[in-house]
């Protein structure tokens, strides 16, 4: 039960999320690590490639953590509970005559929107607005590498062509 | 600010991570592995721009997500292609390849 109620206010915060995204770009840059050792570099000139490979972890942390945040159906279902129990609060406010029931009714009327609240002031982290899908791809043409006669295969394919063709 | 020679056309990164996780499940690691090895490096990506891609794609249904464990036994997040996801990358790929015809029918003609 403890642990249950844990894991329910760790959903409820960021934690969780941010736990999952460190652990899984933790994973990446440990794998590239562990190739660039396997060059003969050092651990230090290994790490640095790596870091210098992925790009700038906490900017693409962030951008996640909103994405990830933003997108958990555990949220969404969290919201309509919300409006659930504040439809009710009014209900049994209006229509109860019973002093004590119609304190329960502006308990039930209480809650939800504190809990709004909470989150609508969460989600001000300015972290949100990084997550808009980019406006330019991140992908770019390798300007080190000469394309004249490597950009079309023997198929006359293209790089991109060539990954997403079957053939 | 955005070299306009090198930019490619926004939505070809999501159309390469759509087309590699249709011949399997990976993890984000496995993904770029694959991506650098099938463009030969003339295409320049930084893996970590990866991760908001596919967390965009997972959030429309695309893709999902769950953990598991690596070739080398470590626990990792495994992206799946959706039915959402393979119709997607079909409508992309059509795309892709009407835009490409088209270019290359006025670079040929002009």
């Amino acid at each position: 039960m403890k642990g249950a109620m844990g894991r329910l206010f760790e959903r409820f915060g960021n934690e969780g999320t941010t736990r999952e995204i460190d652990e899984e770009l933790r994973f990446h840059l440990e794998q590239l690590t562990q190739a660039y050792l396997q060059q003969d570099m050092s651990l230090e000139e290994a790490k640095g490639a790596a870091v210098r490979r992925f790009g700038n972890v906490e900017r693409i942390k962030g951008q996640c953590l909103a994405i990830g945040r933003r997108s958990r159906p555990f949220l969404v279902a969290l919201k309509s509970f919300l409006i659930f129990m504040l439809l009710a609060g009014v209900v049994v406010r209006i229509r109860s005559t019973d002093l004590d029931i119609r304190h329960l009714g502006d308990l039930l009327i209480a809650v939800p929107i504190l809990s709004r609240l909470f989150l609508y002031v969460r989600d001000l982290n300015p972290s949100t607005f990084l997550s808009k899908p980019e406006t330019v791809s991140p992908l770019r043409l390798n300007e080190d590498v000469q394309p004249l006669f490597k950009a079309y295969d023997q198929g006359m394919l293209t790089p991109v062509e060539r990954l997403i063709s079957d053939k | 600010m955005a070299n306009a020679r090198t930019d490619l056309m926004q939505g070809t990164l999501e159309l390469l991570i759509l087309k590699t996780l249709s011949r399997d499940s990976m993890h984000g690691y496995g993904i770029a592995q694959q991506i650098h090895a099938a463009v030969d490096d003339l295409l320049k990506i930084e893996d970590g721009s990866l991760y908001p891609a596919l967390y965009r794609m997972e959030e429309r249904g695309w893709i999902t997500s769950e953990w598991g464990v690596s070739e080398n036994n470590r626990r990792a997040k495994f992206y799946k292609l959706t039915r959402a996801g393979r119709k997607q990358l079909e409508g992309e790929r059509a795309n892709w390849e009407r835009v490409s015809q088209a270019i290359t029918r006025i670079l040929q003609t002009a």
